[in-house]
């Protein structure tokens, strides 16, 4: 049992600290480990996983809870979440130590100034690159719009959003269901 | 932007309590779907409860998403700090990911009696719409508050056009944006305080 968690940090703890741009980018890597490399499941059962950890909440990064629990049960999943998350949460913790205790260099500052033009470029690429990954279809690009729109307005919090998202697309699964599949 | 010293975004907030904290993230992380939780931490943190400013939301996105790590557990990681030091850091992340842990081993359980279902997929097809909805939303309000110089848009729209269009995976692109982007801001700093 023992064996099984520390080659779950083995595989997840560098995987971390590798993951720049988020969780995403570490995809095919953690494909490669854990289905050819250390064979605890099968690609269909990867791909399985992938999309579930997609449609549950929270980062997605999440999917590390899923195989670890194939390998050794929730003690894994609690094992790999951990070991996916510490190393890079504790860089940034003592980056952004030093980068409070130093508030005046000109460094700082320059940073500051030039990540922010990147991060938001970035940003704005997340939802086009899931749009077209998932071959949005129009029904799609009305929610996305349409949620803009409401959120633009209103005082709309997550609870609602998903709440009315869940609602309108079961009402148009009854009504028209074989129609849009 | 430079009226307020770097590093205020905690200062001007009223006392926050970890119970509060905990349950402000809790509550995000139990219903954030489609990759959307940065946008909702920004409309329910930054815009609802005022715990911290956007300019503390900013520099936190930045290094979310420059370093690596988990985005959305890395911007809770930062604010957490902003708001309540290390233990708030903590804090802010546990709450994050506990209930996303807790849904993502429910749904593994219940996985295979769920693909069943058609309407399953149709639903959650509909939730990440929404969170692409929520991120777009988010994108354009920050994006609205950096300064409009030249080079931000530039660098912003070539960033956005290397990832989106062009699918760049992203350690090329941060390698070479970011050491140009902070380079101009270094010099421009000093051109300015030269003059």
């Amino acid at each position: 049992m023992l064996e099984r968690l520390l080659s779950l940090v083995a595989v997840f703890a560098p995987l971390s600290l590798l993951s720049f741009g988020g969780g995403q980018a570490i995809i095919p890597e953690m494909q490669h480990k854990t289905v050819d490399a250390q064979h605890w499941l099968d690609g269909k059962a990867f791909a399985d996983i992938f999309g579930l950890s997609r449609a549950a909440p929270g980062p997605s990064t999440l999917i590390v809870a899923l195989i670890g629990w194939q390998v050794a049960g929730f003690l894994g999943a609690l094992t790999a979440t951990i070991a996916i998350f510490l190393p890079s949460s504790l860089l940034l913790y003592g980056i952004s130590t030093w980068w409070r205790r130093n508030p005046d260099s000109p460094m700082r500052e320059a940073i500051d100034k030039g990540l922010a033009p990147v991060a938001t470029g970035l940003f704005f690429a997340g939802p086009v690159v899931i749009l077209r990954s998932a071959h949005a279809g129009y029904l799609e690009m009305a929610t996305t719009a349409g949620v803009c729109l409401i959120l633009f307005f209103t005082k709309a919090g997550p609870y609602a959003i998903a709440m009315g998202i869940v609602a309108l697309y079961a009402a148009l699964y009854a009504v028209a269901g074989h129609a849009l599949l | 932007m430079e009226a307020n010293p770097p590093g205020d975004g905690d200062r001007r907030t009223s006392f926050v309590s970890l119970r509060a904290l905990f349950f402000a993230f809790f509550r995000l992380g139990l219903m954030t779907f489609g990759g959307a939780v940065q946008s909702w931490l920004h409309r329910d943190i930054i815009v609802r409860r005022k715990w911290a400013d956007e300019e503390t939301f900013v520099s936190g996105l930045s290094m979310a998403t420059v370093l690596p790590g988990a985005n959305p557990v890395n911007m809770s990681l930062y604010l957490g700090m902003r708001i309540r030091g290390g233990i708030g850091g903590l804090i802010a992340v546990v709450g994050i990911v506990l209930p996303a842990f807790c849904i993502i081993l429910l749904l593994g359980l219940a996985f295979h009696r769920l693909i069943g279902f058609p309407v399953v997929h149709f639903v959650l097809a509909g939730l990440a719409a929404s969170g692409v909805g929520v991120t777009f939303f988010t994108a354009m309000k920050v994006a609205w508050q950096l300064p409009r110089s030249a080079f931000n848009i530039v660098m912003g729209v070539l960033v956005f056009l290397a990832s989106a269009l062009l699918r760049l995976p992203m350690v090329p692109i941060v390698a070479i944006a970011v050491p140009l982007s902070i380079g101009y801001a270094y010099w421009g700093s000093r051109h300015t305080r030269d003059a």
